[in-house]
């Protein structure tokens, strides 16, 4: 009988035990990273990059797979995830881009709201540059110019919803000034515009103006950053320089098709976490002069809320046509 | 001197077996995928990144040019014997190349692209070599009012490509412009022409209108008229099957053409080899003694342009190398591999790196002779395909189209656009408008807007600043003459009349 009695009782400790791995999620196939762009995009290297790290390290069970959904302006993409509903196996990259769009196209049916958060990964940071020979030393020298001369100043940049016209559209609105935003679709065209003194400032990847500053082709006024960066130690940031305006980096991170259960995000938390931790990781955000931006689903939450209200302003203030 | 040393030490980089073996693996994944329509270099160089981050950036970059220019060379194998256009810039090819397929010198057409592709290339390696770094600051002296008449001057081409009727090639031209303005516009992040797709978004791939106007339009019309069983003459015999001494004689001053166009249109960030396709092959009918006879299948039709995208490869390649700046798709993925592997492009990477660079530059002459010999007993082998009876031939053109076209990006909706565009092209053979001008408006059209939109923007809305700057002053006037050169012929002729009837 007293057998019995501690068989029934070992036996309640295992279930007991078991309990909470039963609701474990576990992936038992490959997953799949959903990116926007076709292959050799920014979200589809960092895909890459993180399902060959986690190969290398054997941080899960399966592999990582990339799918490549590019098209509709990061909408196709989107659209994919959204199908994917209840499919724990999927996971995707967003980056500000996904807020964004969606706000000033009406053909958009689903936003990040439909997706579940997952986390945030990384800030990309950006310096504020001007060719070499510029007159300006300073950012309140470039402003005080564009103040004097209203619209003669010019930035080269990407499209109007991207951050180097929030950045713009944020410093304006502080000071007054008014330069000219003149939209290029390739970065190499940005940077030829800018060194040929086609246009007066540019925002631009520290890591791409790193070599230009050394060859003596570009000065840097100001960082668009929460911290100074390692490379610009001598560079003020925004703030610093005396521009109280909030901090506007690019951001990447990770979202899930909609209805994810909690167990499955708590995993690819951990996953991610873990990722995070891996001396790899940390060798990639800083060749790439990336800020850490981990957060968990929840934060990521209140994040992306934050950021579409901020977008929704300055792109009404920026004069796009804000559909929702 | 610098540069005779320079060198040395590149050919002592590239005849290394291992840098040897990878560059004849990167031309010919190059030419395979080439020769498949819709995959492009781009993406094979973005999918085989990862494979490189083992290997030596040295050689990881010998392989992956050899897939940038390889894929140059295999781009006109379709294009000159289905009329699908393997790659955008092989598109211009397809006007005579195809012509010279269906009169059964679809052989010698195919040796004519592989030897133009042999020498721009290898001109675009020369011209790296020699005149990389001035030439690059020339580059940037180019801005938006010199690319919108650089523009202007590729959309007045349009007079040459019009077949005989100019209104049917104007209507023609202004459909292309016109489908070039779908998609979001950059400006002001509305969408334009979109009819509620999202997929629509990003505008029409080049892909897809060029295989759906080119091919799908050719095989409808064929099939209509009914051509039956009979098979497009190939006439039997190695010497049959490789172009005469009277082409190639033909071709000498397009290979020049092709060779020094499509370097100086590469070394431009914003222009591109498709452009650099259809300046050449119309400078090469502007000067021809029988412009006439363009279009129904001339040796210089497929020399100008063939070379003219090879050689744009080295021109592409001056301003990632030397400023750190991409030009292109393909040239933007370079860049980041160069980042992942630890390098840093910009302007001081040849003087920090010289191995890499001087080792680049052999391999591209090494990999252009491997090309060459690569692609030469090929032809006898391709040019068998035309030897399928058309109940064959013809679902295996909309087969290839069709997976050509979802290769792209994987979507659905894009084979549907495709049949759009195949009936489109059905119908303009049928009423007889011209294809090649709605696809060079279609080419040109984005960027043109842009760079217009760029200068008035720059300029506070006066558009003075389009001729007051010298370069584009001169091509704009290049491009009104152009235009203006087909009334100047009619006045003439009718002043002959005149005297001829007066006299």
């Amino acid at each position: 009988m007293k057998k019995y009695i501690s068989f029934v009782l070992l036996a309640a400790a295992a279930a007991l035990a078991a309990a909470p791995a039963a609701a474990q999620f576990k992936p038992t196939k490959p997953i799949e990273i959903i990116v926007h762009t076709g292959p050799g995009g920014g979200a589809d290297v960092l895909a890459r990059f993180i399902s060959s790290l986690v190969d290398k390290e054997k941080l899960a069970p399966v592999r990582m797979q990339v799918t490549n959904k590019p098209g509709g302006g990061g909408l196709t993409a989107m659209n994919f995830v959204v199908e994917k509903k209840g499919d724990a196996h999927a996971i995707a990259i967003f980056t500000g881009n996904w807020m964004t769009n969606p706000l000033t196209q009406a053909e958009a049916k689903v936003t990040v709201k439909d997706m579940t958060p997952v986390v945030r990964l990384v800030l990309e940071p950006a310096v504020i540059a001007v060719k070499s020979d510029a007159p300006f030393k300073t950012m309140k020298d470039f402003v005080d110019a564009a103040i004097k001369n209203p619209g003669q100043m010019k930035q080269s940049g990407g499209s109007i919803t991207s951050r180097d016209n929030v950045v713009r559209q944020l410093i304006m609105k502080n000071t007054g000034a008014n330069w000219v935003f003149i939209s290029f679709p390739g970065g190499g065209e940005r940077i030829a515009a800018l060194l040929g003194g086609h246009v007066n400032m540019m925002v631009i990847e520290p890591q791409e103006a790193g070599e230009h500053i050394r060859a003596g082709n570009m000065r840097v006024l100001a960082q668009v950053a929460e911290k100074r960066l390692a490379g610009f130690p001598n560079v003020p940031t925004l703030k610093e320089a005396g521009f109280d305006v909030p901090n506007v980096p690019q951001v990447r991170g990770v979202l899930a098709p909609p209805g994810m259960p909690a167990d499955a995000v708590a995993y690819y938390e951990d996953l991610f976490a873990k990722i995070t931790q891996t001396a790899s990781w940390k060798k990639y955000l800083e060749d790439n002069q990336f800020e850490d931006g981990f957060l968990k689903s929840a934060e990521l939450a209140k994040f992306m809320d934050e950021f579409t209200e901020r977008m929704r302003g300055i792109l009404k203030e920026a004069g796009a046509k804000v559909v929702r | 001197m610098d540069i005779l040393s320079g060198l040395l030490q590149g050919f002592a980089v590239a005849l290394a077996p291992l840098n040897l073996w990878w560059c004849f693996v990167g031309v010919f994944l190059g030419t395979v995928v080439g020769v498949l329509p819709g995959l492009g270099p781009a993406a094979t160089i973005a999918m085989l990144l990862p494979l490189t981050f083992q290997m030596n950036p040295t050689t990881a970059l010998i392989m992956l040019c050899g897939i940038y220019y390889g894929a140059k060379y295999g781009g006109s194998t379709t294009a000159i014997l289905l009329n699908v256009p393997g790659e955008s810039a092989s598109v211009v090819t397809c006007l005579d190349g195809y012509q010279m397929a269906r009169k059964g010198r679809g052989g010698a057409a195919l040796g004519i692209a592989a030897i133009a592709s042999f020498i721009a290339g290898t001109f675009g390696v020369v011209a790296l070599m020699l005149v990389a770094p001035p030439l690059a600051k020339f580059a940037l002296s180019f801005s938006s009012p010199e690319y919108f008449a650089l523009m202007c001057l590729g959309l007045a081409m349009v007079v040459l490509l019009a077949g005989q009727s100019m209104v049917k090639a104007l209507l023609a031209m202004l459909v292309g412009l016109w489908i070039a303005s779908m998609g979001t516009d950059l400006f002001t992040a509305r969408s334009r022409f979109t009819f509620g797709y999202s997929e629509m978004l990003d505008g029409i791939d080049f892909v897809v209108v060029a295989i759906g106007i080119f091919a799908l339009g050719e095989v409808l019309g064929n099939m209509e008229t009914r051509e039956g069983e009979k098979m497009l003459p190939v006439p039997k015999g190695l010497r049959n099957l490789l172009p005469t001494l009277a082409e190639l004689k033909a071709c000498r001053f397009a290979f020049l053409n092709g060779s020094v166009i499509g370097f100086l249109i590469g070394v431009l960030p914003g222009a591109g080899s498709t452009i650099a396709s259809f300046i050449s092959y119309g400078i090469e009918k502007a000067v021809s003694k029988h412009p006439e006879k363009f279009g129904t299948g001339v040796p210089e039709g497929v020399a100008a342009p063939e070379g003219a995208n090879n050689s744009e490869t080295g021109g592409a390649l001056v301003p990632l190398l030397t400023l750190g700046i991409p030009g292109s798709g393909t040239t933007a993925i370079l860049l980041a591999a160069l980042i992942l592997w630890g390098l840093k492009p910009g302007p001081l990477m040849i003087h920090d790196n010289p191995d890499l660079f001087w080792g680049l530059v052999a391999s591209m002459y090494v990999g252009n002779v491997m090309l060459l010999v690569l692609n030469l007993p090929l032809i006898p082998l391709f040019a068998q395909i035309l030897k399928l009876p058309v109940y064959v031939l013809y679902p295996v053109i909309f087969g290839i189209s069709i997976v050509g076209v979802y290769s792209v990006s994987g979507s659905l909706f894009d084979t549907w656009m495709l049949a759009v565009f195949g009936l489109l092209g059905y119908l303009m053979t049928k009423l007889d408008y011209p294809s090649a001008p709605l696809i060079l408006g279609f080419v040109l059209g984005d960027s043109m807007e842009r760079a217009l939109r760029q200068s008035l923007m720059m300029s506070q809305g006066e558009l003075s600043i389009l001729v007051s700057r010298p370069i584009s002053a001169i091509m704009l006037s290049l491009a009104a003459l152009i235009l203006l050169l087909p009334l100047f012929r009619k006045a003439n002729a009718w002043r002959v009349k005149a005297i001829v009837e007066n006299g």
